[in-house]
């Protein structure tokens, strides 16, 4: 029949009662017509039913508290993640405590208050000065426009090096100073 | 009340690790019972589950709360055991849940079921890895199809058609074994 395939995609949903009430009687209506279509539902739903009947996997008594306790230990010898700064600054800027997507006028925010931070703290002629190598990334200040690489860094966790980033900009050639 | 997800995770990234341990005590049953399912090995579940909550600690720092923890975790968890499927995939018969009846106390019918039940859970073993994870995230963890493309990293769409495919595909092999029984 021509409309059976469109009918055989929604059969799950039909099984698991996901369909409108119209779309439900439009479907079981072809049923009752397609002998195809029938036994194809009648064996879907009864794969779906051996599938629920298989016995859950038994956890011992006293178990999980073990689990817990295991987790526990295997953590305590990791490193504490920390929220990284400018996650910390958005989520102040947004007025919200509670993790949640940042919005793109937060993230822009905290751009600005970077390039803020980068023009008021440049020094007019720049004394040379060691820049941590990890904070060269690339051809210029690029790594404040990426967020997602920005949160990699975790030195930016440290104000005082986040100060040194208009060291950062290039003196003459708009190339950042090489490391040797 | 009991804390949010996302206030204990805040919690947490603020220096308080120890409230891990309540994200730890919220899901691990969850997550025991998707690792069990995937592997079905007592011993092997025990370890990826412990896997999964240590990644999720160590990460957690770039959860971006796009999703809900849980169905992060899932992500992570699930990852894990198709990684380790692919790692040790067993050549040996499968244990089916360590329910396997004793012939001498039980009747013929349990027997037989349990027969059935082996049979059903080796075809499962037998699916493509994303078919069968989705098939255990719907029936065994009763995840909506949405969630379920969230933890693979799918369309919807795939999630639904994987889980259709899954189904009819265990049908024609259960068929094919009774049709040769």
């Amino acid at each position: 029949m021509k409309s059976c395939e469109g009918i055989r995609d929604r059969l799950m949903d039909l099984i698991e009662g996901e369909l409108t009430a119209g779309e439900h009687q439009r479907l079981e209506a072809h049923l009752a017509q397609c002998p195809e279509c029938c036994r194809e539902a009648r064996a879907l739903r009864e794969t779906l039913a051996r599938l629920r009947s298989l016995p859950e996997p038994a956890v011992p008594d006293g178990f999980l508290d073990g689990f817990s306790a295991a987790v526990q230990r295997r953590i305590s010898a990791e490193t504490p993640p920390r929220v990284v700064l400018w996650r910390r600054v958005a989520a102040w800027l947004s007025g919200r405590s509670s993790l949640r997507p940042v919005p793109a006028l937060s993230a822009a925010a905290v751009l600005g208050l970077l390039l803020v931070i980068g023009l008021v703290r440049t020094p007019r002629a720049p004394q040379p000065s060691p820049v941590p190598e990890v904070l060269v990334v690339g051809e210029t200040l690029s790594i404040a426009q990426n967020l997602d690489v920005l949160e990699q860094f975790d030195i930016l966790e440290d104000l005082d090096l986040l100060e040194q980033l208009p060291l950062l900009q290039a003196p003459e050639n708009g190339r950042p100073p090489k490391m040797g | 009340m009991s804390q949010s997800d996302f206030e204990v995770i805040r919690r947490v990234l603020h220096g308080e690790t120890a409230a891990f341990e309540l994200l730890v005590r919220r899901y691990q049953q969850t997550i025991l019972r998707l690792t069990q399912r995937m592997t079905r090995n007592v011993e092997d579940a025990e370890d990826l589950a412990q896997d999964a909550f240590v990644q999720a600690y160590r990460s957690l720092a770039s959860f971006h709360g796009q999703s809900s923890f849980s169905t992060w975790l899932y992500r992570i968890a699930v990852n894990l055991c198709l990684n380790h499927r692919r790692a040790t995939r067993r050549e040996d018969p499968m244990e089916v849940n360590g329910n396997v009846p004793d012939a001498r106390e039980d009747s013929l019918a349990r027997l037989l079921a349990a027969e059935r039940d082996r049979a059903l859970a080796a075809a499962i073993e037998e699916l493509p890895p994303q078919q069968r994870a989705t098939l255990t995230l719907r029936v065994y963890q009763g995840l909506g199809h949405r969630e379920i493309a969230e933890i693979l990293d799918c369309a919807e769409g795939t999630a639904k058609a994987n889980y259709f495919h899954a189904i009819r595909t265990l049908h024609r092999k259960l068929d094919a074994r009774r049709s040769s029984d």
